[in-house]
């Protein structure tokens, strides 16, 4: 444990017997949750959330795609409630199938949009903790996820299992679907339980790192979180912490929108730069190009990836991430070290989670900004 | 004596297994007796078929599907439907063949060959073959 030990980095060291308990939980709800007659249904998927939820469908949208071979889209909740076009739902009998993640349940904007889902015509499974929940009431069926209780800190426990309950259920559909021998599948899902062991191997220097940065960065005005494919999924929730955890500005892009707007802010030298590039990326060449610039306008920074500096040519600091043996089971770990960082730099700091919803914040309390809020379904 | 072999399956496949039923027959030194061959899969089967013409794998694979299709209402949805459609053409076609040894070899037709039936694979398979003598 760290010297800036704290109730969220305590989350992340808790994860490697989360990933093994979880998996077991939820390998047989997985497989039981939908039909086979209810997999063949479907045509197109929606995988939708917000906040952490909405990270976790883009960290699993590509596998979806991959394993299952069908269209598969990340819709922010709002978009799906207010704006999703309704031509779009409600196709080919109860398509898309719209995957709504919540482990509350209690969000309103994820119920406005299963709801509105559902009105026009499409299969909702909603993936929460909370059966009596509006996510629950309002879903078709329930993928219900048991995630022990731990101490209070921005969402690092409920992202993992929200990331490992959807990588089992695309895994499943391929499974079901006939795109891979059931052999097959179990080696996947196996590498899905294998990640905790390896991430506890990890752990010690991952936290070394993350902790001299923290030291490095911790005034630093704002923060700039870089990735590609499911890598950005991971940036997209490091910059989320640092907001939860630290109340300072983060800022999350892509490897080439990074080359098109962030990389012309002023103050470099000041801007910790966290960059999520696994080397079987797709989009690892462009990673690359982007840690050589970042270089060269004086970005503190630091990659996280399973590779090393061998494989960026480029003089940083690298925090090794576990690599697993089908690449979509990375977004399980990869998320671990900017979970770390930003939990350290808020001990370091002095502050609050969520500001400690007191203050100008006390209207979020319990919640109350995300769950108090009007419903429009039509 | 117990003999057993391994085979890495592809899906829906079948496995000539007679020529490795003859040799462990052979060099049992049982004069006469029985041979079991034995499929300890549940979506395997074993069948005796003729070598002679490779379509009439076709006719037997249709043949079995359609009786047995693989279809999405089965009850039983633990694994996949192919898994399933396989439990059922498995326990319906037999796992296991009894033959006699006369003179020191398998006694068996010219038109008949033992097969190795994959229902669903890729799967790593086995079978054993038991020989007793009288």
């Amino acid at each position: 444990m760290s010297k800036y030990d704290n109730p969220m980095s305590r989350q992340v060291f808790s994860l490697p017997e989360l990933i093994r308990q979880q998996y077991e939980d939820l390998e047989p709800k997985t497989r039981t949750v939908l039909s086979f007659q209810e997999i063949y249904n479907i045509q197109r998927i929606v995988l939708t959330g917000c906040g952490d939820s909405y990270a976790a469908g883009m960290a699993t949208k590509h596998a979806f795609e991959m394993l299952t071979g069908i269209p598969t889209e990340v819709v922010p909740a709002i978009e799906l409630s207010r704006f999703y076009c309704e031509k779009h739902l409600g196709i080919d009998c109860l398509n898309p199938l719209v995957i709504a993640v919540s482990n509350s349940g209690s969000v309103a904007r994820i119920s406005e949009a299963v709801q509105r889902a559902r009105l026009h015509g499409c299969f909702v499974l909603g993936v929460t903790g909370n059966e009596t929940s509006p996510l629950g009431v309002n879903s078709d069926k329930i993928l219900k996820l048991d995630i022990p209780s731990f101490e209070g800190a921005p969402g690092t426990r409920s992202y993992e299992v929200s990331v490992m309950a959807l990588l089992l259920l695309a895994i499943r559909f391929g499974e079901v679907r006939h795109q891979y021998p059931m052999d097959e599948a179990m080696d996947m899902r196996f590498d899905i339980r294998d990640q905790g062991d390896l991430l506890e191997k990890m752990l010690p220097d991952m936290a070394a790192l993350c902790e001299k940065t923290a030291e490095a960065w911790k005034d630093f005005p704002c923060y700039d979180f870089v990735g590609s494919g499911f890598d950005y999924a991971t940036a997209w929730y490091g910059q989320a912490k640092i907001l939860e955890a630290t109340g300072r500005f983060a800022m999350h892009i892509n490897t080439e929108e990074w080359f098109h707007l962030n990389f012309f802010a002023r103050d470099a030298k000041h801007m910790g730069t966290v960059v999520v590039g696994n080397t079987t990326s797709p989009g690892f060449s462009r990673t690359k190009e982007m840690v050589h610039y970042a270089n060269e306008l004086g970005r503190p920074m630091v990659v996280i990836t399973d590779g090393a500096e061998k494989d960026f040519g480029e003089k940083t600091t690298y925090i090794r991430v576990p690599s697993p043996k089908y690449p979509v089971s990375m977004p399980l770990t990869h998320f671990a070290p900017v979970a770390l960082l930003a939990s350290y730099i808020a001990e370091l700091i002095g502050e609050k989670y969520g500001r400690g919803c007191e203050g100008d914040w006390a209207f979020a309390d319990g919640g109350a900004g995300v769950t108090n809020s009007e419903i429009i379904v039509k | 004596m117990l003999a057993n072999f391994k085979i890495n399956t592809k899906y829906n496949d079948v496995y000539d297994i007679a020529e490795q039923v003859k040799k462990v027959v052979e060099e049992s030194g049982v004069q006469e007796g029985t041979c079991l061959v034995y499929n300890p899969h549940s979506t395997a089967g074993l069948a005796v078929y003729s070598p002679w013409d490779p379509a009439g794998f076709v006719d037997l694979d249709e043949e079995i599907r359609r009786l047995i299709p693989t279809k999405v209402d089965f009850r039983h949805q633990h694994d996949t439907p192919q898994d399933a459609a396989g439990h059922v053409k498995s326990a319906l076609l037999g796992i296991s063949g009894n033959f006699i040894i006369h003179e020191g070899k398998l006694l068996i037709g010219g038109s008949q060959a033992i097969y190795f039936l994959e229902f669903d694979g890729p799967r790593k398979r086995e079978f054993y073959v038991k020989i007793q003598a009288d």
